[in-house]
């Protein structure tokens, strides 16, 4: 019992690092809050227009939402990718400047170590996508407090399986510099690719219907597992899916335990 | 499910706070710990003194479970370093020769930090932080972030964080570096009546004379074997020697005074420094070349002497202080 108690202490004490420094890293905090109204003010509102109805003819929606309520949920999953694999960088400067060290002659477990620390950035990670929530007024999404609630877990498993990508990349880049340029290669194209931009089906409109994306396309989409987690935010969120339902949480569920467990052998090897 | 936290073991606490036996360690290659044996009873000082490079914070990072031996065994508090790690780190407060403090927290944030992962209770945790913020006197600057604190504050928070849950065994890796005296002296008396106390045991590394004169026992390692071990008293006996220390007048009178007595050591850049044991040749030397020196010396036996006799070489030489500097720049560079 006791053990367990001072197990429990030292896992706090890791998440509440973690929370205690992202609240005083202003360049984090102010990319969290700038990422999602560029990407929905102007993407979102510039492209609203063009996503449905016909510039000729007779209009007929095939799926009945505006270019913003589709955007909305993939811009979450963004700031939330962003912020955890950006968490890497924990990572790096813990081992370079020798805070390490210091954790890893407590008596606590490796393990436990690690949880918290994934732990910290996810809720970190989390936060910074229900930054976005704020913002559903404005792109026309209602919310119930029960979908919020959902959108909330699925958020925080999803923040949890990125930040233990980040500490597996963390593992594999040496340099602070190496890093920034390495994860806008690793975000954006998992981004682009992941039906978040646009629907898989370009069939907007009875017109369009003859229209197909190149199979190569369809493809990166599919292998993409980000596809299946922008896919579970919107069946919660605008109550539309591309795939059957359960695929994304099950993808993002799958995510969190797999990319952990290789975070967690990285780290024992260090 | 097995606990991850095994508490501390029960019944009395070995004699031995750290046995080390025939350990060794190599990086790629190239031999850093040569079948080193250690015994440090309870509530002892003891003090590895050798220059950089010698394998102290190796033999260090080893009995704080961070490195694993290529060979032999090592245990702390009775722990195996090894094969009961959790144990053994229960038992040991680390102060590393760099810094590993979080400069994005606070000092209060850092200790706070501490007690948590080593599992202190709320009230606990704010007595001992309060305690030790007080040892290190920096209860001024408990919510000051640490990025802005110097070096020596840095030290000294370390220090405190170390003792914040009450180790049994204290390791400090080159620690007073950057401390001003009185810091020092104050740190060493609490320290020693820990010891006294608390059977605490310290194991401190340094290439700094000055800071294991107080020592219970020396122990002088060079290219990762020991050489001498005892207390400072008994090293100076034994392996000590009177020294002569001259500075010649000129080259010439240099090159004369090496040619006529190959013993002689060079001692900074003008200085040489002759064994003085025998008091007829000292005799002999001092009539012959009176003339030819601007400054006459004798050294009574001192550890940095010992090491001199026992090695041949000055403890420490120019490249020493140029790594310091080294890594001072390096450390400087780092924080951002």
């Amino acid at each position: 019992m006791n053990t367990f108690v001072m197990a429990l202490r030292g896992l706090y004490g890791v998440w509440l690092r973690e929370i205690t420094r992202a609240t005083r890293d202003r360049a984090q905090l102010i990319g969290g809050i700038s990422r999602p109204l560029i990407w929905l003010l102007i993407l979102g509102v510039g492209l609203n227009p063009y996503f449905r109805g016909e510039v000729y003819g007779e209009v007929r929606y095939v799926i009945p939402y505006t270019y913003l309520q589709f955007l909305f949920p993939a811009v979450i999953v963004l700031n939330i990718m962003y912020t955890s694999i950006q968490f890497a960088v924990s990572v790096i400067w813990d081992r370079e400047f020798g805070f390490l060290r210091e954790v890893l002659v407590s008596p606590m477990p490796r393990w436990l170590i690690l949880l918290g620390k994934v732990l910290g950035g996810a809720t970190v990670a989390m936060l910074h996508g229900g930054l976005v929530l704020i913002l559903a007024r404005f792109a026309d999404v209602t919310l119930s407090l029960e979908q919020t609630a959902v959108a909330l877990v699925l958020m925080f498993v999803l923040a949890f399986g990125l930040t233990s990508f980040g500490v597996i990349l963390a593992a594999r880049v040496r340099s602070f510099e190496g890093f920034g340029v390495f994860s806008n290669t690793v975000i954006l194209p998992l981004y682009f690719t992941s039906s978040s931009v646009f629907p898989l089906d370009p069939a907007l409109t009875r017109a369009q219907q003859a229209v197909t994306y190149p199979e190569w396309l369809v493809f990166l989409v599919q292998i993409n597992p980000i596809t299946y987690a922008v896919d579970a935010l919107r069946g919660v969120l605008i109550n539309f899916n591309q795939f059957p339902p359960l695929w994304g949480p099950l993808v993002i569920v799958a995510m969190a335990v797999v990319f952990f467990i290789i975070a967690l052998i990285d780290f024992n090897r260090q | 499910m097995t606990s991850p936290l095994p508490e501390a073991p029960q019944g009395p606490l070995p004699a031995i706070a750290i046995s080390v036996e025939k350990l060794s360690a190599a990086y790629g290659g190239r031999t850093v710990l040569d079948e080193v044996t250690l015994q440090i009873p309870r509530g002892t000082s003891f003090a590895l003194l050798g220059p950089n490079g010698a394998g102290k914070t190796t033999l260090l990072n080893i009995l704080s479970t961070l490195r694993r031996p290529d060979g032999g065994s090592a245990s702390v508090a009775g722990a195996d370093v090894v094969r009961q790690q959790t144990l053994a780190r229960r038992s040991l407060g680390v102060v590393f020769q760099d810094s590993s403090l979080d400069d994005r927290l606070s000092a209060w944030e850092n200790l706070e930090f501490h007690g948590l992962v080593y599992g202190m209770a709320p009230k606990l945790r704010r007595e001992r932080s309060a305690a030790v913020l007080a040892l290190v006197e920096l209860e001024d600057w408990r919510d000051d972030i640490v990025r802005s604190f110097s070096g020596g504050m840095r030290r000294r928070l370390e220090i405190a964080r170390a003792l914040l849950h009450e180790p049994q065994i204290l390791f400090l890796d080159e620690p007073t570096v950057g401390l001003d005296a009185q810091t020092r002296l104050r740190i060493w008396r609490y320290l020693d009546e820990m010891r006294r106390e608390r059977q605490l045991t310290v194991l401190t590394t340094t290439h700094y004379i000055e800071e294991v004169e107080s020592a219970d026992t020396v122990c002088i390692i060079d290219h990762g074997r020991i050489i001498a071990e005892g207390s400072p008293e008994v090293l100076k006996s034994r392996h000590g020697s009177r020294w002569l220390h001259v500075v010649p007048r000129d080259q010439a009178a240099l090159d004369a005074i090496r040619a006529q007595r190959p013993d002689a050591q060079l001692l900074g850049q003008h200085g040489l420094a002759l064994p003085a044991d025998d008091g007829a040749m000292t005799d002999a030397f001092l009539t012959a070349f009176r003339d030819r020196l601007t400054e006459v010396r004798f050294q009574d036996p001192t550890l940095e002497s010992v090491f001199l006799s026992l090695t041949g070489r000055q403890l420490r030489d120019r490249a020493d202080g140029d790594r310091d500097a080294e890594r001072a720049a390096g450390r400087r560079g780092g924080r951002r």
